[in-house]
């Protein structure tokens, strides 16, 4: 509880001494408003850009890329991860040609992707699941791959259909680690996302950011950040808590 | 080859090995002619040092174990089967899954082989309670410790009504003190419910107390070197046992033959 209470009041006091002190900073000339912004201007600009209904737009943008490449890549990844785990032979067929997949920075395709997709929704989401898809596959495997030898002997012995070893046994017992791919895929869905709409996009706050940036209006550059910023911490926070309660048994 | 099964109108013999003998590659002999029966309602172990082949005998009768070598091997005149109805084995490890609690690990036996949600848990909470964790129904393994585990597991093998049980050092991984409890535990639930046991296991104060016979096996080839009849009287109590000359007796004996066949393996 003590903890817990230093903590509290340790942010009470640590975040508006910070945000104070680089609002001075702006006021006294020691740090340049034009190029690093200012805590006033921020929350101006925030005010007037969610007033305007502008952030909101950009906003559903996002979120709506994020999660549909998240749905699509994460349900493929399931998927093959399934196909992998019951043929061995596939995975080893497909490992090299993922391998080269993986290791590439998919940022990089994103200028091939809009050319393909145009500039609308579909190219943000075939960027942002081809970095949750690998990260999902992984863990599904790997999950599936985790399950004991002993739990395997016992269901044999007991005379278990493959569907209930599968349902009762090896996907349960997996779930922690598909979980945990899950949440860091969540997370470089919304990055594949922000990344791709940076290069080119119709809306979406990465596209917001970069004609801010190129207007150079440092305030609203830093508000979109701490947007996206606070819009990670509660994606992580909201997957974490799901995952605490699905393996709450270890 | 065939052979024809004694039928014994008085005691039927619910396993029967004749002459079987195993061997990896051609050359390296796991078990060379065992013969063994064991009767309905009979209590056996397999005792001898580790590598013997104790456990493959015992996984030969359980159907892991393909019947690729010589002789024969019957459990009810058949072929042993893996997952038959008729058979409950028992880990050394209690192979519990973390993600269920006591009960659903007490009923998982009876659910993968079927049966309808009513009829697997009001089972496992009978047989949870008769091996008194009857208020820890709902614990997760992780907050039970390793002899309740043992307990859960043993619940999990009463509660499948099977004749024949198959156990392989099902108390090997337990503290001494626990493992007396477990074995006192088995001792009466196996008066309860009148199974035939085949029981796998190096210490043979165990065995002595829980069995009607125990088999010495040699180290490899795994070999039968005597199969000594253990004549007392039921119920037991493992502490009563320990004062018991008999009980000491039938150790020694035992542990003469055990160490015969390791001369006898080394030489």
């Amino acid at each position: 509880m003590k903890d817990k209470q230093f903590l509290i009041v340790g942010h009470l006091l640590l975040a508006p001494i910070l945000i104070i002190c680089w609002e001075l900073g702006a006021n006294l000339g020691w740090i340049n408003p034009v190029f690093y912004g200012q805590p006033s201007g921020i929350l101006k600009f925030l005010i007037k850009h969610s007033n305007s209904g502008a952030l909101w737009t950009d906003l559903g943008w996002t979120l709506a890329g994020t999660f549909l490449a998240f749905i699509i890549g994460s349900t493929a990844a399931l998927i093959t991860g399934l196909i992998f785990v019951q043929f061995p032979r596939v995975e080893k067929l497909a490992e090299p040609y993922f391998n080269a997949l993986n290791v590439m920075p998919r940022l990089a395709l994103a200028p091939l992707f809009i050319l393909w997709f145009g500039l609308g929704l579909t190219s943000k989401v075939a960027v942002g699941l081809s970095l949750s898809f690998f990260i999902v596959l992984s863990s599904t495997v790997a999950g599936m791959r985790g399950v004991s030898q002993d739990h395997l002997t016992l269901c044999k012995t007991l005379g278990a259909k493959p569907t209930t070893i599968f349902f009762k046994v090896t996907l349960p017992g997996a779930i922690p680690i598909i979980f945990s791919g899950l949440r860091l895929g969540l997370i470089y869905s919304l990055l594949g996302v922000v990344g791709t709409e940076i290069v080119a996009s119709q809306h979406g706050i990465g596209q917001t950011i970069t004609s801010l940036a190129t207007s150079f209006n440092a305030n609203g550059v830093m508000a979109l950040v701490f947007v996206l910023a606070f819009l990670g911490v509660v994606i992580v926070r909201l997957m974490t808590s799901i995952e605490i309660y699905l393996s709450r048994w270890k | 080859m065939t052979f024809v099964f004694p039928i014994d109108g008085a005691t039927k013999n619910k396993v029967v090995v004749r002459d079987y003998s195993l061997s990896f590659d051609g050359k390296n002999t796991i078990l060379d002619k065992i013969n063994f029966e064991v009767k309905d309602g009979e209590f056996i172990s397999l005792v001898g040092p580790s590598g013997c082949g104790k456990t493959t005998l015992l996984n030969l009768l359980a159907g892991i174990v393909p019947l690729i070598g010589d002789g024969d091997i019957k459990i009810n005149g058949e072929d042993p089967e893996i997952g038959s109805t008729d058979v409950a084995y028992m880990l050394a490890r209690d192979s519990l899954f973390p993600w269920r609690t006591a009960l659903g690990n007490a009923g998982f036996g009876l659910e993968a082989r079927g049966a309808v949600k009513e009829a697997y848990q009001s089972k496992a909470i009978k047989m949870l309670s008769e091996v008194g964790l009857k208020d820890f129904a709902n614990a997760y393994p992780k907050e039970l410790s390793h002899g309740m585990r043992q307990r859960v597991a043993l619940a999990r093998t009463f509660s499948l009504d099977a004749q024949l049980l198959l156990m392989d050092e099902p108390f090997g991984a337990l503290d001494a003190q626990t493992k007396l409890q477990l074995e006192d535990l088995l001792l009466s639930l196996c008066h309860q419910f009148k199974h035939t046991v085949v029981f796998v296991t190096h210490d043979l104060a165990e065995a002595v107390a829980l069995s009607d016979r125990v088999l010495v096996m040699s180290s490899r080839p795994g070999k039968i070197l005597a199969d000594i009849s253990i004549d007392l009287p039921r119920p037991r109590s493992i502490r009563e046992l320990q004062k018991s000359q008999k009980f000491h007796e039938l150790y020694s004996v035992l542990w003469t033959y055990l160490e015969e066949g390791w001369v006898r393996h080394e030489g």
